[in-house]
């Protein structure tokens, strides 16, 4: 099986933008933030490889949304794919938060869990919906 | 010869952009979402991100309802915006391993490790049109929704797993090997680079994975109709979302989101040398932005035609590179439609030119004289 959504930026990147923008401005209570560098849009070369000879080719770009911040001194980074500036600033926030010197916030870190499982969840479901359409075709001369 | 520019013409012009602005809404029908068109226009989306070579999916939707659904102008909006921003960063290469399937074929084996998994596809449908569509409401909407989502089984739902490639089926026997061919491995970025012939494959990849459906698709079937040697079959292809991973400013790999691509893995056989009689298989390789399987297929072949050896339009890289790059071949197409009147004008003055000259050389022969028009019925003097 997938270990989908283990990773945390996987769910801050994808979880429901409201429920993260809750989530940081409680955290911007308690904590110290400095915006570094404001959200802005920028390009990621999008690299790719062919299956059998490992041919490495650049597939196109992807719109990317970077941002910098400090939360009581601790340097935090937030990129996510398309144009979103609030997305791109929570990451930053957690980003911080996560990976600096003292234990991040439990806050942070329930919603963190919370948001992984129904992350999961819906993407089961999704995929089993597809399975729906798992196919074994017969030749003809088959019964 | 040289052009001549214009001058002139603004306030034509911009009555012009104005009328194209009327058309679009003048029947004042309810303005389209773009949640509307990402919702329901997901393929037509994904085409124009390939094409415009950019993934942006709701800037996708915006240029699409300002051209009125004009693809070719879309995608050519698409590329001028990504002029206009800055490249920071570059990916890690995507793994397609690691997809999220929504779909998954293969046309070479009927039984393939985790099962054929046919997904959103239109291809077993009878092509009949559905006029219930036109009186579609938010209720037949959520009717079908409700159905659809009580069709599963919660009770025992299946992990999602990892599906292994069919390729690799091939490998273990040992009939999948590289083409014998004398490739060039630089990685060139045909945005930064000017492309020269013979391209490294990284070039041909990179053009054809921008290049226009339609364009690719005509060439990949004219190798399959016997214009250049194209015997390809569907190893596998699947269709999905990748995780698109970069290194931040500290140097920390980190995921940035998922994008969702086809990949296709076309199989085909080598022709052997006599040094090496034995017959094996090899790859052509189809990636591209969304879900457009034609797209896929159509690179998977070419990449291989294009390394084949031989004069068919599809073996010829340069003639295939260039003539399907979309928004160059649209741009100077449609170029023709600007005002060429100098260039026009020289080029009537030399015929004119020549046509006095011959009509002064027969003269000078004799022939010249244009004979005075007859009456029928006045017999010849």
């Amino acid at each position: 099986m997938q270990a989908i959504h283990q990773d945390n930026d996987s769910v801050l990147t994808e979880c429901e933008l409201p429920a993260l923008k809750r989530l940081v401005e409680s955290l911007e209570t308690r904590h110290h933030i400095q915006v570094i560098k404001n959200p802005g849009i920028c390009l990621t070369m999008v690299r790719a490889e062919d299956s059998l000879e490992k041919q490495e080719f650049f597939l196109g770009e992807a719109l990317t949304t970077e941002c910098e911040v400090s939360v009581d001194g601790r340097p935090g980074y937030g990129l996510c794919l398309g144009e979103e500036p609030i997305r791109s600033y929570c990451v930053a926030v957690c980003d911080a938060l996560l990976h600096g010197e003292s234990a991040a916030p439990a806050e942070l870190l329930a919603f963190l869990e919370e948001h992984r499982a129904l992350l999961i969840a819906r993407d089961t479901e999704e995929f089993n919906h597809i399975l729906r359409s798992h196919v074994d075709f017969k030749l003809m001369e088959q019964d | 010869m040289g052009y001549v520019a214009i001058k002139g013409g603004e306030d034509a012009i911009a009555n012009a952009n104005e009328l194209v602005e009327f058309y679009r809404i003048k029947a004042r029908t309810k303005p389209i979402e773009l949640a509307q068109i990402l919702g329901q226009f997901r393929l037509l989306i994904d085409k124009i991100m390939g094409e415009g070579s950019l993934y942006a999916p709701e800037h996708a939707a915006l240029v699409l309802k300002q051209n009125e659904g004009d693809v070719f102008e879309s995608a050519f909006m698409l590329r001028a915006y990504r002029a206009t921003l800055q490249r920071r960063y570059y990916s890690e290469k995507l793994a397609t391993r690691e997809m999220f399937v929504r779909r998954r074929i293969s046309s070479a084996f009927r039984e393939i490790p985790g099962g054929q998994i046919l997904g959103p596809t239109r291809d077993y449908s009878q092509r009949l049109l559905d006029a219930r569509l036109v009186t579609e409401t938010m209720g037949d909407i959520d009717a079908f929704l409700g159905e659809f989502e009580a069709k599963l089984d919660r009770s025992s739902l299946h992990g999602v797993p990892t599906l292994s490639k069919v390729i690799d089926l091939l490998q273990s026997e040992g009939l999948l090997r590289e083409v014998e061919a004398d490739t060039n491995r630089r990685v060139v970025d045909i945005t930064r680079e000017a492309v020269k012939f013979p391209a490294p494959r990284s070039a041909a990849l990179q053009m054809l994975a921008r290049a226009e459906t339609g364009g690719i698709m005509s060439l990949a079937y004219s190798a399959q109709r016997g214009f250049g040697s194209a015997h390809a079959t569907v190893g596998e292809l699947r269709v999905g979302e990748v995780p698109v991973r970069v290194r931040d400013a500290r140097g920390r790999v980190r995921l940035i989101g998922r994008i969702r691509v086809t990949e296709a893995e076309m199989i085909s056989k080598i022709k052997t040398q006599k040094k090496d009689p034995v017959p094996y298989l090899s790859l052509g390789y189809g990636l591209c932005f969304g879900q457009n399987e034609t797209k896929a297929i159509s690179m998977g072949i070419l990449d291989r035609t294009m390394r084949s050896g031989g004069d068919a339009p599809c073996q010829t890289q340069e003639f295939v590179l260039y003539h399907t790059e979309g928004i160059e071949s649209y741009g100077f197409t449609n170029h023709l439609k600007l005002p060429h009147y100098v260039t026009f004008q020289s080029g009537l003055n030399n015929l004119r030119q020549a046509v006095e000259r011959k009509e002064k050389n027969r003269g000078n022969l004799g022939f010249g004289s244009k004979p005075a028009p007859q009456k029928i019925n006045q017999p010849a003097s």
